[in-house]
């Protein structure tokens, strides 16, 4: 029984180097940065509003009762 | 630069819905959420008002502080849009909005909720304008083909107005003043401490 335990790698042994190389993963990962914000390029923020003929309508027919006079 | 603003002219609503039923339609709003919402204040009662609400785009706006993965940006045009991509669907967003505009599609295992949704002011999101990508996550992409949200383009009491803040503040201003004192405006009662006539 204490023979055959000796032939591989013992089930602490095991989960010690794991876990090692968990922890050395997660520090790998973590060290190059600090986390970054999201940038949105000058597309993504452009103004997409146009004063076109429709919106004009949109403003002619909502203020017509005021706006006229 | 004009700033996108929505305007509700409470005096004028009826409760019809027919803002929340056009954005459902324009944008397939999945089943449960709804991006604008009609609140009724003393229904049944005198001095029912109705108004209707969505993201207001605030200046400032609290849910792009509390992001925790700062989803949100701000456009030219001052619209508030955020990424699905980047969402992680915690919901703090939703505790943070003063008007309950961001929504969540599902509740998975673990509280999951799935992306945030909320009124992008009919301008999509970071999406190339106009694609299906853009279509699928956001909806239509009204302001890129210069209109305005479906929701005001639609009011048929003229109530829900959209577009360049200062344009629909001075047709605000002109009905105000043509129709007289006491227009119950939201917070009115609050700052002027005076009754609203009906």
């Amino acid at each position: 029984m204490g023979d055959e335990q000796r032939k591989g790698i013992g089930r602490r042994a095991f989960l010690r180097a794991v876990g090692g190389m968990s922890t050395v993963a997660a520090a790998a990962a973590a060290a190059p940065g600090e986390a970054l914000a999201y940038d949105p390029g000058p597309e993504e923020t452009k103004a997409s509003y146009r004063e076109t003929d429709h919106v004009k309508a949109f403003y002619r027919v909502n203020g017509y009762e005021t706006l006229k006079k | 630069m004009a700033r996108m603003k929505f305007l509700c002219d409470a005096d004028r609503c009826i409760e019809c819905n027919a803002c929340v039923t056009a954005c459902k339609n324009e944008h397939d709003v999945p089943w449960g959420i709804n991006r604008r919402r009609v609140v009724t204040i003393n229904d049944g009662r005198p001095g029912e008002r109705s108004v209707s609400m969505a993201c207001m785009h605030c200046t400032d706006a609290p849910c792009a502080a509390v992001c925790p993965v700062d989803c949100f940006f701000t456009t030219a045009d001052a619209v508030v849009l955020h990424s699905k991509d980047l969402c992680i669907g915690c919901g703090y967003c939703f505790y943070a909005c003063p008007f309950g505009a961001p929504q969540y599609p599902r509740l998975g295992n673990f509280g999951s909720r799935g992306k945030m949704d909320k009124c992008t002011y009919c301008s999509g999101g970071p999406e190339p304008d106009n694609s299906a990508a853009e279509y699928e996550k956001y909806g239509a992409n009204r302001l890129a083909q210069g209109k305005l949200p479906l929701c005001a383009e639609m009011c048929s009491t003229k109530s829900l107005l959209a577009g360049d803040g200062e344009i629909i503040a001075s047709i605000y201003k002109q009905r105000v003043l043509q129709r007289g004192y006491g227009s119950g405006a939201w917070g009115w009662q609050t700052a002027y401490r005076e009754g609203i006539t009906v």
